[in-house]
């Protein structure tokens, strides 16, 4: 056995944990007693997880992937000097150039992330020794004026990573020129859109960038009281953060006379509730205030009139990130990268039919196909890719052949889209793109305040008609119908869940008419999804006569003798067409068309 | 046996001491409705109406509140919780057929239904638990498990059920 000395790095953010990463950490602890530990949050290669790098004492580094306690073994054995490398293990090495996760990495651009799976996110002491704080120190020692922060951010051209765009640093200005001794700063970490979680790896990962984020705000606007509010379905988030509050007030960054100087700002944790609208500014003040998360008329706008009355301005998690690397590199430095309406970089959340999925920071400018196919590696089946989701529930769907557009504000818009907050769900060709929009409209209807006439009752009759049409008892007229709906709840609800409600549906018909028109006039579901026009059967040339699809099915719709493969019918008139036991099948012997 | 039975004894001293924690004003509603759920799995009444006496928080807005909020639950609940994340990544990838296989193994075939009979477990969807590249991803008591495809969720659950001595409706379908 070898006698190196090795330093363990286990990624423990929730994904990882979730993967089994503490498991993996256990058996790691008891076959290399000698090893030093460290734990990080999620390096964002989630495709990856349980994910592992060791470094020898001579600087020698492998990072590994795809850990699992059955595999680990191997990658002891070689780490104890006594086995080959596995190589199918290998995600990157100092000695193997050529490992293909790799290039995951280093085909990104980290700003936001810079920190995110490099450091304990509990450990003040490593952020510190990454430069953490300096940007807040840089402010205070060298006596800039909130109104030379602001500038600095708005040379920085950022603008609010939200998803709606506004430049930061002209909202800023309004609420640091309101009237009032008491300005509130509110860090809106409520990411309630599914299939995005850019906020939960910045808050579980480097929570004190975000401390510090929040900190820059306060001074440039001038506020003394700050809340986090953090979805409670992150509970690894809260903690953290909460942890990170505790250590940056014992060590003089949050509280009364930050740093020795007149900034005074402390900071409280409110817990989201699992309302998708408080991702809205004025619902998010009406529930932290302790009420129900409804939206309001503006004017006035928060940063005038925001949180119990005061001047309040909410930034995104992803924005407040960016600050500390602006204010230390200088807003000339961020602007240079991306382009010239859509400055820095931008954090996405890959998932769905994605070969490598995860978390994604790249320049803006750079284009959606550069994202899926060099980072994500492209289709993780050997379908063809036909779509991305971008903007989760208010944003859309864009289809193959605009793969190019460049990652802007504004080129995203104009293909019916939204930037949004990063989500990317990625679509092959077997998803139906109805059944996406009806999962949309049956999100939004759920989660409409009900404030709005046209979106508490526009949603609803969206979500009936997209059921109907998946049903195969759709109509042409429908299709109209939803388009025209959709603009009217657009046009007439309040607030942004409203105004982008209809996103989804409309790009989709945009986009993939033809797939409507399947389910409407050939009363089929090309993706093989809508279980209202698909059939379940058995392919008998296929069958092992196994019957595990029998044990499977929930309404025993499936007979046949054991080991006779001929003998297996699924009978259509029990069946409910859940897709258990083609999930199930082995052979691959059952067909849903 | 019966859920109305699982109706939580409600400990008013404990009541009292997370309103003198958090705070009694109107802001609080929130994080006390959370700090009750926290320990009783829903919001029992008997402990509602002891925030309305104790706190300057009247029975509509906390009720208001309590029904707004998809995390706040007015009925009891199982033993053991499931929750089944229903994001985008997760439809796209057939969460749906957790849920069928989940309510399979658990005997609950009424759809308005979310509690097994027997009281052991609680099936409830959620928006997104942000670990969409694990699709499809459910939570048992705090536990997620990444990439569980509907015949995993029933083993899973099973395996759960036996370490935690419950008896599943569906378990003979195990094997």
């Amino acid at each position: 056995m070898s006698n190196t000395q090795w330093t363990i790095t286990v990624g423990e953010g929730s994904c990882g944990i979730a993967a089994g990463a503490p498991e993996v950490t256990e058996l790691l602890k008891k076959r290399l007693p000698d090893a030093q530990f460290k734990s990080v949050g999620c390096v964002g290669m989630c495709h990856r997880e349980v994910m592992v790098e060791t470094v020898d004492d001579q600087g020698r580094s492998y990072l590994w992937g795809n850990l699992t306690k059955k595999n680990l073994p191997k990658v002891i054995q070689f780490l104890r000097g006594d086995g080959v490398l596995p190589k199918t293990l290998l995600i990157r090495s100092s000695e193997e150039p050529d490992c293909e996760g790799g290039h995951y990495l280093t085909r990104q651009t980290r700003i936001a992330l810079r920190n995110v799976g490099q450091l304990n996110p509990t450990s003040m002491a490593q952020y510190l020794d990454r430069g953490g704080y300096d940007a807040i120190k840089k402010i205070i020692t060298s006596g800039m004026t909130p109104e030379a922060v602001i500038e600095e951010v708005k040379i920085a051209k950022i603008r609010g990573r939200g998803g709606a765009g506004f430049p930061t640093a002209t909202k800023w200005g309004f609420a640091r020129n309101a009237p009032g001794d008491v300005k509130y700063l509110v860090c809106n970490g409520d990411e309630g859109d599914p299939g995005a979680f850019m906020d939960r790896s910045l808050l579980e990962g480097d929570p004190h960038n975000v401390l510090e984020g929040m900190l820059i705000a306060a001074y440039a606007i001038g506020a003394s009281k700050g809340y986090a509010y953090i979805r409670a379905e992150y509970p690894l988030a809260v903690q953290y953060f909460g942890q990170a509050i505790q250590d940056a007030r014992e060590a003089g960054y949050l509280g009364y006379h930050i740093l020795g100087s007149d900034f005074s700002f402390d900071i409280k944790i409110k817990e989201g509730a699992g309302a998708f609208v408080c991702g809205e500014e004025t619902a998010l003040m009406a529930s932290i205030q302790g009420e129900r998360g409804m939206p309001r008329i503006r004017p006035p706008f928060p940063a005038i009139s925001g949180l119990f009355g005061k001047p309040t301005i909410i930034n995104n998690v992803e924005t407040l990130a960016n600050l500390p690397w602006i204010i230390q590199n200088g807003g000339a430095a961020y602007a240079a990268i991306g382009t010239e309406k859509s400055s820095g970089t931008k954090v996405f959340a890959l998932a769905g039919a994605i070969a490598r999925g995860g978390l994604v920071e790249v320049p803006m400018g750079v284009t959606i196909r550069h994202v899926l196919e060099n980072i994500g590696g492209g289709s993780a089946s050997t379908r063809p890719l036909k779509a991305v989701q971008l903007g989760g529930p208010s944003g859309g769907c864009i289809p193959e052949r605009l793969f190019d557009t460049p990652i802007e504000y504004e080129a995203i818009n104009a293909t019916g889209a939204i930037m949004g907050s990063g989500g990317m769900v990625v679509m092959d060709s077997k998803s139906c793109m109805v059944d996406l929009a009806r999962y949309f409209l049956e999100f939004t209807e759920n989660e409409s305040c009900g404030k709005c006439t046209f979106c508490r009752i526009g949603t609803l009759r969206m979500k009936e008609i997209l059921t109907r049409i998946c049903a195969g008892e759709g109509t042409m007229e429908d299709i109209d119908l939803l388009e025209d709906l959709g603009r009217s709840v657009q046009s007439a609800s309040l607030c942004g869940l409203g105004q982008t409600a209809a996103n989804p549906v409309l790009t989709t018909i945009k986009y993939f008419r033809d797939e409507y028109i399947a389910h409407v006039q050939e009363k089929r579901c090309p993706g093989g999804v809508c279980k209202g026009l698909i059939t379940h059967t058995i392919l008998n040339d296929k069958c092992s006569g196994c019957s595990i699809c029998e044990r499977y099915c929930p309404v025993n719709a499936i007979t046949g003798t054991l080991k006779h493969p001929d003998t297996w019918v699924i009978d259509p008139k029990i069946c409910i067409n859940c897709g258990m036991c083609a999930e199930v099948c082995n052979p691959d012997a059952i067909l849903a068309a | 046996m019966n859920l109305q039975n699982m109706e939580a004894t409600v400990d008013p001293e404990l009541v009292h001491h997370w309103i003198t924690a958090i705070g009694s004003d109107s802001s609080a509603a929130v994080p006390i409705l959370q700090a009750i759920q926290g320990h009783y799995g829903y919001l029992p009444r008997k402990a509602m109406d002891l925030v309305v006496a104790q706190t300057g928080i009247n029975a509509s807005q906390l009720y208001g509140v309590a029904t707004f909020y998809a995390q706040f639950r007015l009925k009891p609940v199982g033993r053991h919780m499931i929750k089944v994340c229903h994001g985008t990544a997760c439809h796209v990838q057939g969460a749906d057929r957790l849920n069928t296989s989940l309510r399979h193994a658990l005997g609950i075939s009424n759809p308005e239904q979310d509690t097994a009979s027997n009281g052991s477990y609680t099936v409830e969807n959620v928006a997104c638990i942000g670990c969409c590249s694990l699709a499809p991803v459910m939570v048992i008591d705090g536990q997620a498990f990444p990439n569980v495809k509907g015949a995993d969720a029933q083993r899973q659950l099973f395996k759960h059920a036996r370490e935690n001595n419950e008896i599943l409706a569906g378990q003979d379908a195990e094997n």
